[in-house]
């Protein structure tokens, strides 16, 4: 009855106009930067973040949310049409998705692809408004122990699903710590690393790092080769699925849906591993594989449901614990820090209309997104003839001012180009930069309540062991870094390995 | 025997240098924390979690290392094979020139020609479309922020913007 009542609430907070406007500026970006390859929602996310300074936290971080499950919906119209995936967690999509459009069934493929990523994205609401209230009372009674030892296994998960080497990923988490923690000390009000500039007193700010690893680099390596596009040509029709397609895919769709939201809950999860299990998982369970690269509807009914059910549930952390499972969700936690709010086990008791009007707004997201996918699907078609020559310099333009208008300092605009240059000699060498941004966000807190477990326990550092939570989360991270060691589970972390970035 | 051909080869890999630069970074980063001092572990000092991250750091960087001398890797030159490495390394050099010129400059005299550069550099727009879009969208942006939005843009020794 409480959850009906809070509900409610949140509708009344979500159907404000000026909400509602944030809530269709969210999900249509997402959609646009889920269909235009080489943009995801992590560079449109931190491309926007300083624009939820100018209202109220809740219209800020409504739209942050729309960019991201918008984009889930977004990428899939670019790997069904043009083979190419939007975003990282339509990469799977491309393989039955396309072969699909090739035989004349684009339409079906968009119209599965668009109702299961609804069905999943309306589960994954359901399963968020009942698990987040229970964890945060149950997560009200972790220490700072617990607190430790859950950001060590979202930043080893991460590192541990991150394309290329793990120790190449952990440089990188241990790099995004070090940044992190420049500025004053929060507990000795010591400046570290700040090499005698002001600027600096203050730490390095999440806008300019993320700007320039994930726009700017991404501008400078796409630049790199002409980006050939075969786009499907032939004109869209029926797309609703059949019965025989339904029949097929209400399995997928559901397998998927559970599957993305216990994935997307994991700390260091989301989207794009969602997705690819789910493909292996319906590849698995189906009577005839071979089908599968081939046209198979179950591999893009199954993985787009996962990855939107995935989106849902990576909420759950990040408003209940107040980690963020992955690095979109760090930006959210950046929107909520932006506003001076801090997510966590008190977020939902003392901010209800906050976080019931988001859970509120992500229903409405999702009927807008599956009316702005289907009857507007040739509008996102022509989009995708964009040229990109004019594209790239705007994205530039726009990183520079979104940068600038978030501090109003030159200083800032330096630190991004900076960025974007060591991003995009970093991702040739192939060090991705998902890792240091979450150990970024996570540094400062795990510094944090690090140095607090120890002053507690007087230095006794069995305390991380012999507390439960902690104890079996840091098991768990050290079973995934010595895990690359074993040449059968490296084979396995390799067909997983992910570019979160893209 | 080792070939020494071999180990020439191996030691010239982008890898190698990836590793010797985190190991370098790992170093300055152990060197910082001890500055700073590390307090007790009853009582972690400031430096405490740097000196520990630098470790770390340095673990990880001699680990790429190690892979690298004994696995090989490829060379930084394979890196930018069958790759257009000029349109990058332009784009570097137009925002390296940007960074220099916004403060000043300002805003509007450092973006018109950042946008015509970028449109006509990374594959040329033709220049009748070029020029009203680099003098058109930076003058548009200003205007929203400065007259709209009341946010100061740096507009430089001259005053404009």
């Amino acid at each position: 009855m409480d959850t009906l009542v809070n509900v409610a609430h949140g509708f009344g907070v979500a159907l404000l106009p000026i909400n509602l406007l944030y809530c269709f500026i969210g999900v249509f970006i997402g959609t646009l930067v889920g269909v235009l390859p080489g943009i995801g929602p992590i560079s449109a996310m931190s491309l926007l973040l300083p624009v939820t300074l100018s209202g109220t936290p809740e219209s800020g971080i409504i739209m942050m949310a729309g960019i991201y499950y918008g984009s889930m919906y977004g990428g899939s119209t670019t790997s069904i049409l043009v083979n190419i995936p939007g975003e990282a967690a339509s990469v799977v999509t491309c393989i039955d998705g396309h072969q699909m459009a090739k035989q004349g069934r684009a339409g079906p493929a968009l119209g599965i692809a668009a109702f299961g990523s609804f069905v999943a994205g309306t589960f994954a609401l359901v399963a968020l408004m009942l698990v987040a209230p229970k964890l945060a009372s149950i997560a009200i009674a972790f220490g700072p122990a617990e607190y430790f030892s859950l950001m060590v296994l979202g930043l080893v998960v991460l590192t541990f699903l991150t394309q290329g080497s793990m120790p190449k990923a952990l440089l990188m988490a241990c790099i995004g710590v070090v940044l992190g923690l420049v500025g004053l000390d929060s507990i000795t009000a010591q400046p570290r690393l700040t090499f005698g500039r002001m600027e600096l007193i203050d730490g390095i700010g999440l806008v300019p790092v993320v700007m320039g690893l994930f726009g700017v680099a991404e501008v400078l390596l796409n630049t790199e080769q002409a980006i050939k596009r075969d786009i499907i040509n032939t004109k869209i029709t029926h797309l609703l699925p059949n019965k025989e397609d339904w029949k097929v895919s209400a399995g997928p769709v559901g397998r998927g849906t559970i599957l993305g939201f216990f994935l997307g809950i994991l700390p260091g999860g989301g989207a794009v591993v969602a997705s690819f299990a789910s493909y292996a998982l319906e590849k698995r369970l189906s009577k005839t594989p071979e089908r599968f690269g081939h046209g198979a509807i179950e591999g893009v009914a199954g993985p787009e449901s996962a990855n939107n059910a995935a989106a849902g549930g990576a909420f759950i952390p990040l408003m209940t614990l107040g980690i963020p499972p992955n690095v979109v969700m760090a930006l959210l936690l950046g929107a909520f820090v932006i506003h001076g709010l801090q997510p966590g086990p008190l977020l939902i008791t003392q901010n209800p209309g906050l976080f019931w009007g988001i859970v509120a707004s992500m229903y409405i997201g999702n009927v807008m997104l599956l009316i702005l996918n289907l009857p507007m699907i040739g509008m996102w078609v022509q989009l995708l003839k964009l040229p990109y020559n004019i594209l790239f310099p705007l994205i530039i333009l726009f990183t520079i001012l979104g940068v600038y208008c978030s501090s109003n300092n030159v200083f800032d605009v330096y630190v991004m180009i900076a960025f974007g240059i060591i991003g995009y000699f970093m991702r040739k060498l192939g060090y991705e930069p998902a890792p240091l941004v979450l150990a970024f966000v996570l540094g400062p807190m795990m510094e944090n309540n690090l140095r607090k477990s120890l002053i507690l326990s007087q230095g006794d550092l069995w305390t991380f062991v012999q507390r439960p939570i902690s104890g079996v989360c840091l098991a768990f991270a050290l079973a995934l870094l010595i895990a690359p060691l074993l040449p059968s589970l490296r084979k396995k972390r390799e067909l997983v390995a992910l570019d979160e970035g893209a | 025997m080792t070939n020494p051909t071999n180990v020439k080869l191996r030691l010239s890999n982008s890898e190698l240098w990836g590793g010797l630069i985190g190991l370098a970074l790992g170093g300055f980063v152990i060197w910082s924390g001890l500055k700073l001092k590390l307090g007790t572990i009853n009582d972690p000092g400031s430096g405490y979690v740097l000196f520990y991250t630098g470790i770390l750091m340095c673990v990880f960087a001699g680990a790429i290392i190690i892979s690298a001398v004994t696995e090989g890797g490829p060379t930084l030159a394979s890196r930018w094979e069958n790759v257009r490495w000029s349109k990058p390394l332009l784009l570097i050099a137009c925002l390296t020139a940007f960074a220099f010129a916004l403060e000043p400059l300002g805003f509007l005299l450092s973006s018109i020609p950042l946008m015509l550069l970028l449109l006509r550099l990374i594959d040329p727009v033709r220049w009748t479309l070029a020029v009203p879009i680099a003098v058109l969208v930076p003058s548009g942006m200003w205007w929203v922020l400065k007259r709209l939005l009341l946010i100061q843009l740096p507009s430089g020794l001259f005053g404009i913007g």
